[in-house]
Protein backbone atom coordinates (compact mmCIF):
# COMPACT_ATOMS: atom_id res chain seq x y z
CA UNK A 1 0.00 0.00 0.00
CA UNK A 2 3.04 2.46 0.75
CA UNK A 3 4.50 1.96 -2.59
CA UNK A 4 0.82 2.37 -4.18
CA UNK A 5 0.27 5.73 -2.19
CA UNK A 6 3.69 7.07 -2.52
CA UNK A 7 3.20 6.46 -6.48
CA UNK A 8 0.27 8.71 -6.40
CA UNK A 9 1.23 11.18 -4.72
CA UNK A 10 3.91 11.48 -7.21
CA UNK A 11 1.80 11.28 -10.28
CA UNK A 12 -0.59 13.62 -9.04
CA UNK A 13 2.12 16.20 -8.38
CA UNK A 14 2.93 15.83 -12.35
CA UNK A 15 -0.30 16.38 -13.00
CA UNK A 16 -0.14 19.40 -11.17
CA UNK A 17 2.62 20.44 -12.48
CA UNK A 18 1.69 19.71 -16.09
CA UNK A 19 -1.75 21.14 -16.04
CA UNK A 20 -0.13 24.72 -14.09
CA UNK A 21 -2.79 24.84 -11.13
CA UNK A 22 -4.83 22.94 -8.80
CA UNK A 23 -8.32 24.26 -10.34
CA UNK A 24 -11.31 22.26 -9.05
CA UNK A 25 -12.11 20.33 -12.58
CA UNK A 26 -8.55 19.75 -12.99
CA UNK A 27 -7.50 18.29 -9.82
CA UNK A 28 -10.93 15.85 -10.19
CA UNK A 29 -9.64 14.55 -13.71
CA UNK A 30 -5.81 14.80 -12.34
CA UNK A 31 -7.18 12.13 -9.24
CA UNK A 32 -8.34 10.12 -12.01
CA UNK A 33 -5.39 9.74 -14.64
CA UNK A 34 -2.87 9.56 -11.36
CA UNK A 35 -4.84 6.47 -10.14
CA UNK A 36 -5.09 4.95 -13.91
CA UNK A 37 -1.22 5.52 -13.80
CA UNK A 38 -0.48 3.94 -10.18
CA UNK A 39 -2.65 1.01 -11.22
CA UNK A 40 -0.47 0.35 -14.77
CA UNK A 41 2.64 1.09 -13.13
CA UNK A 42 2.15 -1.25 -10.19
CA UNK A 43 1.07 -3.85 -13.25
CA UNK A 44 4.41 -3.01 -15.44
CA UNK A 45 6.55 -2.47 -12.35
CA UNK A 46 5.55 -4.06 -9.22
CA UNK A 47 7.28 -3.21 -6.32
CA UNK A 48 8.79 -6.55 -5.45
CA UNK A 49 10.86 -5.48 -9.36
CA UNK A 50 13.08 -3.58 -6.99
CA UNK A 51 13.29 -0.32 -5.88
CA UNK A 52 15.21 3.16 -7.66
CA UNK A 53 15.73 5.06 -4.21
CA UNK A 54 14.87 9.04 -5.54
CA UNK A 55 16.13 10.62 -3.11
CA UNK A 56 20.26 8.83 -3.69
CA UNK A 57 19.25 8.99 -7.52
CA UNK A 58 19.10 12.86 -6.83
CA UNK A 59 22.21 13.74 -5.35
CA UNK A 60 23.70 12.03 -8.43
CA UNK A 61 22.09 14.73 -10.99
CA UNK A 62 24.99 16.42 -11.42
CA UNK A 63 26.89 13.86 -12.56
CA UNK A 64 24.34 13.06 -14.55
CA UNK A 65 24.11 16.23 -15.93
CA UNK A 66 27.88 16.70 -17.39
CA UNK A 67 27.60 13.05 -18.44
CA UNK A 68 24.74 14.34 -20.62
CA UNK A 69 26.94 17.68 -21.57
CA UNK A 70 29.96 15.36 -22.53
CA UNK A 71 27.89 13.07 -24.60
CA UNK A 72 25.76 15.70 -26.62
CA UNK A 73 29.16 17.56 -27.35
CA UNK A 74 31.14 14.01 -27.79
CA UNK A 75 28.26 12.77 -30.48
CA UNK A 76 28.08 16.18 -31.90
CA UNK A 77 32.07 16.49 -32.88
CA UNK A 78 31.79 13.10 -33.98
CA UNK A 79 28.33 13.79 -36.59
CA UNK A 80 30.17 17.26 -37.58
CA UNK A 81 34.16 17.01 -37.59
CA UNK A 82 35.38 14.86 -40.55
CA UNK A 83 38.00 13.97 -39.32
CA UNK A 84 36.95 12.10 -35.65
CA UNK A 85 36.50 8.41 -36.48
CA UNK A 86 33.66 6.19 -35.86
CA UNK A 87 35.10 2.55 -33.95
CA UNK A 88 31.52 1.07 -33.53
CA UNK A 89 31.39 -2.64 -31.80
CA UNK A 90 29.84 -4.54 -29.29
CA UNK A 91 31.43 -4.52 -25.88
CA UNK A 92 29.81 -7.39 -22.69
CA UNK A 93 29.64 -5.53 -19.64
CA UNK A 94 29.31 -7.80 -16.62
CA UNK A 95 27.27 -6.50 -13.82
CA UNK A 96 26.42 -7.06 -10.43
CA UNK A 97 22.98 -5.58 -11.14
CA UNK A 98 20.39 -8.02 -11.13
CA UNK A 99 17.44 -7.73 -13.74
CA UNK A 100 15.01 -5.80 -12.67
CA UNK A 101 13.95 -2.06 -12.01
CA UNK A 102 17.44 -1.39 -10.82
CA UNK A 103 19.32 -2.91 -13.66
CA UNK A 104 16.57 -0.88 -16.27
CA UNK A 105 17.27 2.53 -14.10
CA UNK A 106 20.96 2.02 -14.97
CA UNK A 107 20.74 0.82 -18.34
CA UNK A 108 18.81 3.97 -19.22
CA UNK A 109 21.46 5.71 -17.53
CA UNK A 110 24.19 4.56 -19.45
CA UNK A 111 22.50 4.77 -22.44
CA UNK A 112 22.82 8.81 -21.51
CA UNK A 113 26.54 8.27 -21.55
CA UNK A 114 29.12 9.36 -23.89
CA UNK A 115 28.93 6.46 -26.58
CA UNK A 116 27.24 3.61 -24.93
CA UNK A 117 23.72 2.44 -25.86
CA UNK A 118 22.60 -1.06 -24.15
CA UNK A 119 21.18 -3.36 -26.40
CA UNK A 120 20.77 -6.82 -25.12
CA UNK A 121 21.18 -8.35 -21.75
CA UNK A 122 21.46 -11.82 -20.28
CA UNK A 123 21.77 -12.93 -16.60
CA UNK A 124 24.93 -11.61 -16.05
CA UNK A 125 25.99 -8.80 -18.81
CA UNK A 126 24.77 -6.38 -20.68
CA UNK A 127 25.64 -5.67 -24.47
CA UNK A 128 26.78 -2.26 -25.40
CA UNK A 129 26.24 -0.53 -28.84
CA UNK A 130 30.03 1.41 -28.50
CA UNK A 131 30.83 4.73 -30.60
CA UNK A 132 34.26 3.91 -30.33
CA UNK A 133 35.37 0.44 -28.89
CA UNK A 134 39.21 2.02 -28.42
CA UNK A 135 37.55 3.74 -25.07
CA UNK A 136 37.80 2.09 -22.49
CA UNK A 137 34.14 1.21 -22.09
CA UNK A 138 34.08 -1.29 -19.64
CA UNK A 139 35.82 0.42 -16.83
CA UNK A 140 33.74 3.48 -17.32
CA UNK A 141 30.88 1.52 -16.85
CA UNK A 142 31.83 -0.32 -13.64
CA UNK A 143 33.06 3.42 -12.34
CA UNK A 144 28.99 4.05 -13.04
CA UNK A 145 28.07 0.87 -11.52
CA UNK A 146 29.38 1.95 -8.13
CA UNK A 147 28.45 5.55 -8.34
CA UNK A 148 24.88 4.46 -8.43
CA UNK A 149 25.33 1.31 -6.50
CA UNK A 150 23.45 3.03 -3.04
CA UNK A 151 20.83 4.41 -5.36
CA UNK A 152 19.48 1.35 -7.40
CA UNK A 153 18.81 -1.82 -4.98
CA UNK A 154 18.07 -5.03 -6.83
CA UNK A 155 14.75 -6.72 -6.41
CA UNK A 156 13.13 -10.01 -6.59
CA UNK A 157 13.81 -11.28 -10.16
CA UNK A 158 10.80 -11.67 -11.95
CA UNK A 159 9.78 -14.04 -14.69
CA UNK B 1 18.88 43.66 -24.39
CA UNK B 2 19.01 42.54 -20.61
CA UNK B 3 21.40 39.91 -19.17
CA UNK B 4 18.50 37.10 -18.99
CA UNK B 5 17.74 37.79 -23.04
CA UNK B 6 21.47 37.60 -23.66
CA UNK B 7 21.45 34.11 -21.54
CA UNK B 8 18.04 33.06 -22.96
CA UNK B 9 19.39 33.35 -27.06
CA UNK B 10 23.11 31.97 -26.18
CA UNK B 11 21.57 28.38 -24.73
CA UNK B 12 18.54 28.30 -27.04
CA UNK B 13 21.33 28.66 -29.81
CA UNK B 14 23.40 25.92 -28.40
CA UNK B 15 20.37 23.90 -27.85
CA UNK B 16 19.51 24.85 -31.09
CA UNK B 17 23.09 23.67 -32.61
CA UNK B 18 23.21 20.33 -30.66
CA UNK B 19 19.84 19.73 -32.38
CA UNK B 20 21.60 20.27 -35.46
CA UNK B 21 24.39 17.98 -34.48
CA UNK B 22 22.24 14.95 -34.22
CA UNK B 23 20.77 15.65 -37.27
CA UNK B 24 23.80 15.30 -39.39
CA UNK B 25 24.77 12.22 -37.26
CA UNK B 26 21.08 10.88 -38.15
CA UNK B 27 22.36 11.39 -41.63
CA UNK B 28 26.20 10.52 -41.94
CA UNK B 29 26.48 7.91 -39.13
CA UNK B 30 26.67 4.39 -40.93
CA UNK B 31 23.61 1.75 -39.12
CA UNK B 32 20.35 2.14 -37.27
CA UNK B 33 22.70 1.97 -34.26
CA UNK B 34 25.21 4.53 -34.30
CA UNK B 35 22.39 7.04 -35.44
CA UNK B 36 20.50 6.21 -32.55
CA UNK B 37 23.52 7.68 -30.48
CA UNK B 38 23.18 10.49 -32.31
CA UNK B 39 19.68 11.03 -31.71
CA UNK B 40 19.33 10.44 -28.27
CA UNK B 41 22.46 12.45 -26.51
CA UNK B 42 23.00 15.62 -29.30
CA UNK B 43 18.69 15.98 -28.79
CA UNK B 44 18.78 15.00 -24.96
CA UNK B 45 21.38 18.06 -24.84
CA UNK B 46 19.78 20.32 -27.09
CA UNK B 47 16.63 20.22 -25.35
CA UNK B 48 18.02 20.52 -21.85
CA UNK B 49 19.46 23.90 -23.83
CA UNK B 50 16.36 24.78 -25.09
CA UNK B 51 14.97 24.49 -21.84
CA UNK B 52 17.60 26.17 -19.45
CA UNK B 53 17.58 29.00 -21.60
CA UNK B 54 13.45 29.46 -21.08
CA UNK B 55 13.59 29.08 -17.23
CA UNK B 56 14.31 32.73 -16.89
CA UNK B 57 11.67 33.47 -19.14
CA UNK B 58 8.48 31.85 -17.19
CA UNK B 59 6.32 33.75 -14.58
CA UNK B 60 6.10 31.30 -11.00
CA UNK B 61 7.43 28.14 -9.78
CA UNK B 62 5.08 25.70 -11.72
CA UNK B 63 6.08 27.00 -14.93
CA UNK B 64 9.60 26.52 -14.65
CA UNK B 65 9.09 22.93 -13.44
CA UNK B 66 6.89 22.38 -16.28
CA UNK B 67 9.43 22.78 -18.27
CA UNK B 68 11.90 20.60 -16.54
CA UNK B 69 9.14 18.00 -16.12
CA UNK B 70 8.93 18.02 -19.71
CA UNK B 71 12.54 17.38 -20.12
CA UNK B 72 12.80 14.65 -17.81
CA UNK B 73 10.24 12.96 -19.28
CA UNK B 74 11.80 13.44 -23.01
CA UNK B 75 15.21 12.12 -21.49
CA UNK B 76 13.09 8.76 -19.54
CA UNK B 77 11.50 8.55 -23.26
CA UNK B 78 14.28 8.54 -25.26
CA UNK B 79 16.44 6.53 -22.76
CA UNK B 80 13.97 3.97 -22.84
CA UNK B 81 13.00 3.60 -26.30
CA UNK B 82 16.59 3.93 -27.72
CA UNK B 83 17.07 0.67 -26.23
CA UNK B 84 14.32 -0.31 -27.56
CA UNK B 85 15.09 0.34 -30.57
CA UNK B 86 18.50 -0.97 -30.32
CA UNK B 87 17.43 -4.57 -29.60
CA UNK B 88 15.15 -4.69 -32.58
CA UNK B 89 18.09 -3.05 -34.69
CA UNK B 90 20.40 -5.80 -33.53
CA UNK B 91 18.32 -8.34 -34.27
CA UNK B 92 17.02 -7.80 -37.58
CA UNK B 93 20.60 -7.25 -38.59
CA UNK B 94 22.71 -4.73 -39.92
CA UNK B 95 20.66 -2.80 -42.49
CA UNK B 96 21.05 0.87 -42.34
Amino acid sequence: MGTAFARFLGFAALWVVLVRGVAPADLAVGVLAAAVATWASLRLLPAEAGRVNLGALALRLPRFLWQSVVAGVDVARRALAPGVPLRLGFVGYRTGFARGAARNAFATITSLMPGTVPVDDTEAEISYHCLDVGQPVAAQLAAEEREYADALAPGKRLG
Amino acid sequence: MSLADLFTVVAVSAGAFFFLAGSVGLLRFPDALARLHALTKADNLGLGLVVLGLLPRVDGLLGALKLVAIWALVLLASGAVSQLVARVARRTGPRA
